[in-house]
């Protein structure tokens, strides 16, 4: 047998312990209460958001609607219409595909420069190690929204409009992706960062680097996979504070009116009037979805961070 | 040692705000168009000379560092926020200032509520864990920090605005109305308030009622709490001397580090009331691209922040000697 194949036995032995950890800890999570609801939770909204034509046919407009105006609910349109005779079941549907995907590419931006800017400051320590930290209890402690709305519509009027698409979402709510990605890394680097701390003292730490590894390598193939746990478990609370940060950012008035996420219904909803108006068939239905999916992630990663976190475990 | 803790803090609260305002500089410098056309704002007939001029007295032919962010930093300093095109040309200060009480009156009485229900709520159901409170407590408390606060607005609002007629939909005062005597006034503005100081109260009591329910379990199970227990006091005793002033101190500092997020929600809060505060200043200014009215509320609310984190400190200090080292 030689060195190669060795090597290539661990490897294959080390994967399959960590895919056999993932699939014990979905099935731990699933036999909890809180982690079974949250899961099926996602389950439906992940459905919702895949095949949102299929369910309820493709985006109305206001050239497609047929429905009455801010009708209440009817049995033709089970949850009501809004001002431009538009189906509020169609549209919260496809909202879901809006508010998700964005949710999504947010949490992949967030916890990659989270996690690779916490290994790197934990790692390398001294100088580089204070600077991060600066910065990151600096987006810690300012008003970050405040500072996501300006970088947003500054973003926005840089590009300009386009109808370019990534994921089937357009440049202009792009944008906000980009933003929630730089105004809220810093928790995510700092836990990984405690994290990496502890693993750098650890002996497989040193053995690689008597071995002549150098730091990149030892970040990469040694700590990376140590810290993967924690970063699923992180993300899936990042993705529930991401969906809020977009809804609240539409709200506001930087959504597309022409690809509607939940947060953008409830700002057409206000602009309408309809809490005033007792319309609400408007802006009861996306906003239930918000709760249910940020409840449902929030649940499933504070049980997670239970079933990872041994301190947390011990504490029960 | 005491000396250095106060120096150390003001240091770092220094630092961060130096750091805030170099961010704005840098973001002013992103603006689309030049400065000095944001700076003359968007009157008409400028000349080319008008255009020289301006960037002359601005500084702007000068190079962008050191010298015009030292030109920026001492204008900042004395309060010179710019102008604002929304307001036609009205300085940034002044606009902010108009705006200012509003969100303070809304926020400052948000706040005093939700401290004192949800430290109050949070140590009952954390010193009688597993009771019918802390139950419901808990699932009310997830619920609520789910939800985005202009959401819950809207809920009260379509309920008790609405469909029950209680209190008004929007604004301050009602809008056309003379007041006989001043006390008309107050019952005017009050009936205005209690929808959006109930939103901010609600939205918030959830958040500090977790922090104070998780601090007063881990300081039950203290040494000194069961010292407490065995010399024979009463459950109230050993939870109002022994365990309360303990578990209240990391709250201090949560409290203030939550006021950043707190904004945000200050932010929708006063949009779907259309409360004339800074929160729908803001998003009145967004929709105008209002850079500079956008700017003053991020530089204000963050330098307010700062303060708040410092002050949380100096008091965290003063309870807990521990920390001042």
């Amino acid at each position: 047998m030689t060195a190669g194949q060795a090597t290539a036995g661990t490897v294959a032995r080390v994967r399959a312990r960590r895919f056999g950890g993932a699939a014990a800890a979905l099935r731990s999570l699933l036999a909890r209460r809180d982690g079974l609801i949250g899961i099926a939770l996602m389950v439906f909204f992940t459905v919702l958001a895949l095949f949102p034509t299929l369910l309820v046919g493709p985006l109305e407009t206001a050239i497609t609607a047929t429905g009455p105006r801010l009708s209440p609910p009817s049995p033709g349109y089970p949850l009501g219409t809004d001002e431009l005779g538009r189906s509020m079941v169609n549209l919260t549907v496809h909202a879901a595909r809006v508010s998700m995907v964005i949710g999504m590419l947010a949490t992949v931006i967030t916890v990659g420069v989270g996690a690779g800017l916490g290994i790197i400051s934990g790692f390398v320590g001294g100088r580089t190690d204070g600077l991060i930290m600066r910065i990151a209890d600096f987006f810690l402690v300012i008003p970050t929204f405040v500072l996501a709305i300006i970088l947003t519509s500054l973003i926005r009027d840089a590009l300009g409009g386009g109808s370019t698409e990534l994921l089937g979402i357009r440049v202009s709510l792009l944008a906000i992706v980009v933003v929630i990605g730089i105004t809220s890394w810093s928790s995510t680097a700092r836990i990984i960062r405690s994290q990496t701390l502890s693993l750098r003292e650890r002996a497989f730490v040193d053995r690689a680097r008597v071995i002549g590894s150098g730091g990149g390598h030892i970040m990469r193939i040694h700590i990376l996979p140590n810290v993967v746990n924690l970063v699923v478990a992180n993300a899936v609370l990042v993705f529930a504070g991401a969906v809020l940060t977009e809804t609240t950012l539409s709200f506001v008035g930087l959504g597309d009116p022409f690809q509607p996420s939940w947060g953008q219904i409830l700002d057409s909803a206000r602009q309408v009037g309809a809490p005033g108006l007792g319309a609400w068939w408007y802006f009861v239905p996306p906003g239930a979805c918000i709760v249910l999916v940020v409840f449902a992630f929030t649940l499933v990663g504070s049980a997670l961070d239970d079933l990872l976190n041994p301190r947390r475990r011990a504490r029960r | 040692m005491k000396g250095s803790f106060v120096a150390r803090r003001l240091a770092t609260a220094s630092i961060t705000i130096l750091l805030i305002v170099l961010l704005n500089f840098v973001l002013f410098r992103m603006m689309p168009g030049s400065p000095e056309r944001i700076l003359l704002g968007r009157s008409a007939g400028v000349t080319p000379e008008l255009l020289a001029a301006k960037r002359e007295q601005w500084g702007l032919d000068k190079p962008v560092f050191p010298d015009q962010f030292v030109a920026y930093l001492g204008a900042t300093a004395q309060g010179d926020l710019g102008f604002s095109f929304l307001a036609r040309g009205k300085d940034v200060t002044e606009v902010l200032g108009q705006r200012l009480w509003p969100t303070l009156l809304l926020f400052g009485l948000g706040e005093i509520i939700a401290i004192v229900v949800g430290l109050a709520l949070g140590a009952y159901s954390g010193w009688r864990r597993g009771g019918a409170v802390d139950h419901l407590g808990n699932a009310a408390s997830l619920i609520l920090y789910s939800m985005p606060y202009f959401l819950l607005g809207m809920g009260l609002l379509l309920v008790f605005a609405s469909a029950l007629g209680w209190f008004p939909t929007y604004g301050m005062y009602t809008p056309g109305m003379t007041y006989a005597t001043p006390w008309d006034q107050f019952l005017d503005l009050a009936s205005h308030l209690v929808l959006p100081v109930a939103t901010v109260a609600l939205g918030l009591i959830g958040q500090y009622s977790i922090v104070m329910r998780s601090s007063v379990v881990e300081t039950m199970s203290e040494d000194y709490v069961t010292t407490a227990r065995a010399q024979g006091l009463t459950d109230t005793r050993v939870l109002r001397a022994h365990a309360l002033p303990n578990a209240l101190l990391p709250t201090v500092t949560l409290i203030a580090i939550n006021l950043g997020y707190v904004v945000a929600g200050a932010i929708t809060v006063e949009v779907v009331f259309n409360w004339p505060g800074l929160g729908t200043l803001t998003v009145e200014a967004l929709a105008a691209r209002d850079y500079p009215v956008l700017q003053g509320v991020f530089l204000l609310l963050s330098v307010s922040v700062v303060f708040f984190n410092l002050m949380a400190d100096f008091v965290y200090g003063f309870l807990d000697p521990r920390v001042r080292t």
